[in-house]
């Protein structure tokens, strides 16, 4: 049942490839409205990527969802990226550069952790994955 | 709309497993299933009257009557919505009739039932319904509305059903569309003996950048191409993945003995794909389409 996920405004759900570009897009426009500068809205579009498709390649589904945060006078944005596929087995090989379950780069996760700011993964066999990762402005 | 309304057995629908979740969500209880049947001979007895009403009403309309090219026609759909609605109420809301539902949906879908008509239909049905069951019952009214709100509670679980299937039928075709348009035929320009350039536009999700390879390997061949400019300036979304895409497709050309550049990679983009770790020595790139052009042409003269 997906009926009861009230929806926060920013949401994407991910099932497919034109739900990446799309997730892409919502982050990137609120990175600017934040007031990010234009490489750092590539950074965070691209990491938003590298979730956006570990989700449709490994999971089949999951959700997407956005939110400004401020801490301490300084203001960010944080990226939650939730499944419900099989989960990851070993957290900490899914950390190395390199390592792969499919035919990738296997750069995802630990290229995401170098280009965000703060990085939080979550999982276990069968229960699915949750990442969320902020973006500070630089000052 | 021929089988409009009308039910028939199918092989589609999801897996049983959810239905009881499905069940849950709308609070149908047993108690509620009992209830929806106490009004199955009520039911019956009025039912053949409300699908006359409510043929009248429908047939009322322009829009509606430009469905039914013959009373037959009409005879047969009457029969069918008879079935389904004494299905109803007493219908055991397992896989089978969940499936059976679902395929009454895509045939709904199909012949352009929208889902006002549909959602109209069965408001009509229940509110006729409603009010001759508490004519009958006017000695027990609070049992009357008892069985009245068990039985909307599983009309609605009904209705969802081929909603979904309205739903799942338009994401079919959207998926279908964006399938189409990621088969955007990739040309392959020859700018001079040896030398080829592939614009790339759109998504590169596996399935194209496969399609890719092929076109980039056969123009090679076909053109005995010796450098090739790759240029990835209308390509949404460059990351890890896509990357990986071009990489293979790049090494794959140069097993066939073609050296590739890279172009179209805007100086953001690059910088983020440096940084979540991708080499640049795998890609070999140009700043911009005509730095690439030239770099494939000092290749030709090695």
């Amino acid at each position: 049942m997906t009926g009861l996920d009230l929806a926060a405004p920013q949401m994407q759900r991910i099932e497919r490839d034109g739900d990446v570009v799309a997730a892409r897009q919502i982050g990137r426009h609120l990175a600017a409205e934040i007031g990010f500068s234009r490489p750092e809205q590539a950074l965070i579009a691209t990491a938003i990527s590298e979730l956006a498709r570990n989700i449709v390649s490994y999971a089949e589904r999951g959700m997407i969802s956005f939110a400004a945060v401020d801490a301490e006078r300084r203001q960010g944005l944080r990226i939650t990226a939730e499944d419900r596929g099989p989960g990851i087995a070993d957290i900490h090989a899914a950390m190395t550069d390199g390592f792969s379950t499919g035919n990738s780069l296997g750069l995802g996760l630990p290229g995401t952790q170098r280009i965000m700011d703060e990085f939080d993964i979550r999982s276990a066999p069968g229960e699915g994955v949750t990442v969320t990762v902020v973006k500070w402005k630089s000052r | 709309m021929d089988d409009i309304i009308a039910s028939s057995g199918g092989r589609h629908g999801p897996p049983g497993g959810q239905i009881a979740d499905q069940l849950r969500w709308f609070d149908i209880t047993e108690t509620d299933r009992r209830q929806a049947e106490a009004l199955a001979v009520t039911a019956d007895e009025l039912a053949e009257q409300i699908i006359e009403d409510f043929y009248a009403h429908l047939l009322s309309f322009d829009d509606a009557r430009r469905h039914f090219r013959s009373d037959e026609q009409i005879a047969r759909v009457k029969k069918g919505q008879l079935k389904y609605f004494r299905e109803l109420v007493t219908a055991a809301l397992d896989e089978d009739y969940v499936r059976n539902r679902r395929q009454i949906g895509q045939i709904h879908e199909r012949s352009g039932v929208t889902p006002t008509l549909y959602v109209g239909a069965y408001a009509y049905y229940l509110h006729r319904l409603g009010h001759r069951v508490m004519d009958r019952m006017q000695d027990d009214p609070g049992r009357a509305l008892a069985l009245l709100l068990s039985l909307i509670k599983i009309a609605h679980f009904d209705m969802a059903q081929a909603l979904e299937t309205y739903v799942e039928a338009r994401e079919a075709t959207i998926e279908q569309r964006e399938r189409e348009m990621s088969e955007l035929p990739t040309p392959v320009l020859q700018l001079r003996d040896g030398l080829l350039l592939i614009p790339v536009v759109g998504t590169l999700d596996s399935y194209r950048a496969r399609s890719l390879t092929v076109k980039l390997l056969e123009g090679i061949r076909d053109h005995r191409a010796r450098a090739v400019v790759l240029d990835i300036t209308g390509v949404a979304a460059v990351d890890s993945a896509v990357a990986n895409h071009l990489i293979q497709t790049m090494t794959a050309a140069r097993l066939m003995g073609a050296s590739s550049v890279l172009t179209g990679l805007s100086a953001e983009v690059a910088q983020a794909l440096v940084k979540i770790g991708v080499t640049g020595e795998a890609l070999r790139t140009a700043g911009d389409l005509q730095h690439g052009i030239e770099m494939a042409e000092r290749m030709l003269e090695i």
